[in-house]
């Protein structure tokens, strides 16, 4: 039992956070929103952390050093289609969709994707250019399917969902730190929020909620590595659920203790909240994703086990 | 990275499961019953164990133990909880009253209980918490006067787990009661025949046995009794504690509760409403996150049990025991109340939920553990 990242891709996240601090961090995604050629300066950034010789499919080790890119991108809501590009085939991005409702984060960064379903149907996306004009995932871009094509396997939409929990992860580890200094500066009624035990219980819980995602996480980075594609698919659609459940809490635990400046552009809660959005909600829902485990429950592909 | 727990875990796995498929019944529901037969079953399976080596694993072979590694202890752990600990009141022992002595007592202590309790011969239960000092253990009321060359020692004690079937008690008592938090307590190992003690069972929601009054009287202990230093009982309190935090394997318990109901079920499984379904989803993620969570608290950090990752564990466990026995009611519908060996599953569903009513509260409240866990946060108090 090692719980420890491997010193490179411990060392691959450092460097990355380095870098996307240097983009200004989370003022990147607010510069995207007011012109989007701006998130150029991100897939440069990545091209310069040697994202394109990533293989992601290669081993653990590959996944986990993409994982460690997705982890830093999500710290600083990263205006840019990572996990699509880290899963991409030639030329093609990938994107999890629901063909109920297409759409694509980011889906006009980059001239041609692939979509697929949680079942593994594909198509090639079209039409990609249309924004909702959202305030929640600002860069959602509409689409439709074109040509079906082979189906895409399931250890690549397991990596997928794998690479969206490391994505959700980053982003609260940046959030609950973000909120405790804001407790520890903020006073009213005489008291720093911090001393309101209230806060500090509610705070407890969201950090122990953080840890469980972070090893869960791990987790299933490492047994995609050792299991069969149906269980492997079975374990990321779990811990993107648990993803989900647990970022809507922690989300909301900070806006509650930022008060309305939680909701305003100038604190990255508010910045980083919106544009996790689409990586919550896609490809499906958290009831959805729940109800698609059920029949790996029933044949026990699904179980607590961990190892 | 690597999940495993090791080929020598897995070994004990096996071990310990050939046991317990061969020496516990399947409507085993641990030692707290009306039933002698309980105990005296929990007595032999532990001699058993103890023969086996598997008993204190954790333990130095010097004092009787197998030098397991920290996940052959955390592989008796679950297989131990899982199957409503059929090692019965010997638990505190062989989690952290052995250990203690071995690292606060003296040597005649050590020659006096550590066989004892590698043997599975006594039962030791823990004299902390009093009617006035629950969560607030420093501000304990039991107070040791001095007299002659030792002490004599009054007060009550409340909630005291095994204390009707104990043999020892490791008895906290104020010995200088105006001193700060960290120098007024000391602890005292005494045999719970010794004139002074007297126990009244109380009855509760959670069993026969399970919570008792003890009562101290002018209890007469010595310079011999003490464990580790006169005035030093918080320190090996906290030690003890932090240990307790993550001595019981929760999550093993909800692991085999969910497989042994769907078993139950079979194709009834497929008819329950599919929001029960999700939750049972939602259960057994919940368990590979509580048991994540423990294994970093013992093995994350070196040595020792992590303070605050023990208490992020204790939270995940304690509240996932919850959300299963809720779930598990669910499920069973209109007979999840029916009880005993003649019920449903062994009436082990019941059981769990009755039990898991007091997961937030024993062994430190959750409200403690957020405490802990926020300290390191936020900083202060």
């Amino acid at each position: 039992m090692d719980f420890r990242l491997p010193d490179d891709v411990r060392q691959l996240g450092d460097a990355a956070a380095r870098r996307f601090a240097r983009l200004g961090g989370v003022d990147l995604a607010r510069r995207a929103e007011a012109d989007p050629a701006v998130r150029r300066e991100a897939a440069d950034a990545l091209r310069d952390l040697g994202t394109d010789d990533l293989d992601v499919r290669a081993d653990e080790e590959q996944l986990l050093a993409g994982g460690a890119l997705c982890r830093a991108a999500g710290a600083v809501a990263l205006p840019w289609p990572l996990v699509g590009q880290l899963l991409r085939s030639g030329a093609h991005l990938l994107a999890l969709v629901d063909e109920r409702g297409l759409r694509v984060d980011h889906g006009d960064a980059a001239p041609s994707w692939i979509g697929a379903d949680l079942d593994g149907r594909a198509w090639l996306l079209t039409d990609l250019a249309t924004p909702t004009t959202g305030k929640l995932g600002p860069f959602v871009r509409t689409g439709v399917l074109g040509e079906q094509i082979e189906p895409i396997a399931a250890d690549d939409r397991a990596r997928y969902l794998v690479l969206q929990a490391w994505t959700v992860l980053g982003a609260l580890e940046a959030v609950t730190a973000d909120v405790v200094e804001h407790v520890r500066t903020r006073h009213q009624f005489g008291h720093a929020l911090a001393d309101f035990q209230v806060i500090r219980f509610s705070l407890a819980d969201a950090a122990i909620a953080v840890r469980g995602l972070e090893q869960l996480t791990k987790l299933t980075s490492w047994r995609l590595g050792t299991g069969d594609a149906r269980g492997n698919l079975a374990d990321a659609i779990a811990l993107r659920l648990h993803a989900s459940e647990v970022a809507t809490n922690v989300l909301r635990v900070g806006h509650q203790f930022y008060g309305a400046l939680g909701f305003c552009d100038e604190t990255d809660l508010s910045v980083i909240d919106r544009h996790l959005q689409p990586v919550l909600r896609y490809p499906l829902s958290a009831e959805r994703m729940a109800q698609s485990l059920i029949p790996y429950v029933r044949d026990q592909s699904f179980t607590s086990a961990i190892a | 990275m690597d999940f495993e727990l090791g080929q020598r875990a897995d070994a004990v796995r096996a071990r310990l499961n050939d046991l317990i498929k061969t020496h516990i019944p399947q409507d085993f529901l641990g030692a707290f019953t009306d039933d002698p037969a309980d105990l005296e079953l929990t007595m032999e399976f532990c001699a058993r164990l103890a023969e086996e080596g598997l008993l204190c694993i954790g333990w130095p072979k010097e004092y009787g133990g197998g030098d397991g590694t920290v996940w052959e202890q955390a592989v008796v752990r679950e297989e131990m909880w899982a199957w409503h600990e059929p090692r019965g009141p010997q638990y505190m022992g062989v989690n952290w009253v052995g250990p203690a002595i071995m690292r606060h007592g003296t040597d005649a202590q050590k020659a006096q209980h550590l066989p004892a309790i590698a043997a599975g011969r006594v039962i030791w239960c823990q004299g902390f918490s009093e009617p006035e000092a629950g969560s607030d253990l420093a501000a304990l009321r039991t107070t040791a006067v001095p007299d002659g060359a030792g002490w004599l020692i009054s007060g009550q004690k409340v909630w005291t787990s095994y204390a009707s079937m104990a043999g020892w008690c490791v008895l906290a008592a104020a010995t200088d009661p105006s001193a700060s938090k960290s120098r007024r307590l000391t602890l005292f190992l005494v045999p719970m025949d010794r004139p002074g003690i007297e126990v009244r069972p109380i009855a509760s929601m959670l069993g026969p046995h399970h919570l008792n009054e003890v009562f101290i009287d002018d209890l007469r202990v010595g310079p011999d009794d003490v464990l580790g230093a006169v005035g030093g009982g918080w320190k090996v309190m906290r030690d003890a504690l932090a240990h307790e935090r993550v001595g019981i394997a929760r999550y093993a318990r909800c692991e085999a509760l969910l497989k042994r109901v769907f078993d139950y079920l079979g194709p009834r499984w497929d008819e329950l409403p599919e929001a029960l379904q999700t939750r049972w989803v939602r259960a057994l993620t919940q368990i590979r996150v509580a048991k994540l969570l423990a294994y970093v608290a013992v093995g994350g950090a070196g040595d020792g049990v992590d303070d605050v990752a023990a208490s992020a564990a204790r939270v995940a466990t304690t509240t996932l025991d919850q959300t299963v026995a809720e779930l598990l009611f669910e499920v069973m519908g209109g007979i999840s109340l029916d009880a005993g060996p003649g019920a449903a599953v062994h009436g082990a569903v019941e059981d769990h939920w009755r039990y898991a009513q007091a997961s937030t509260v024993a062994s430190g409240t959750i409200e403690m553990q957020r405490t802990i866990v926020a300290r390191q946060l936020l900083g202060g108090r």
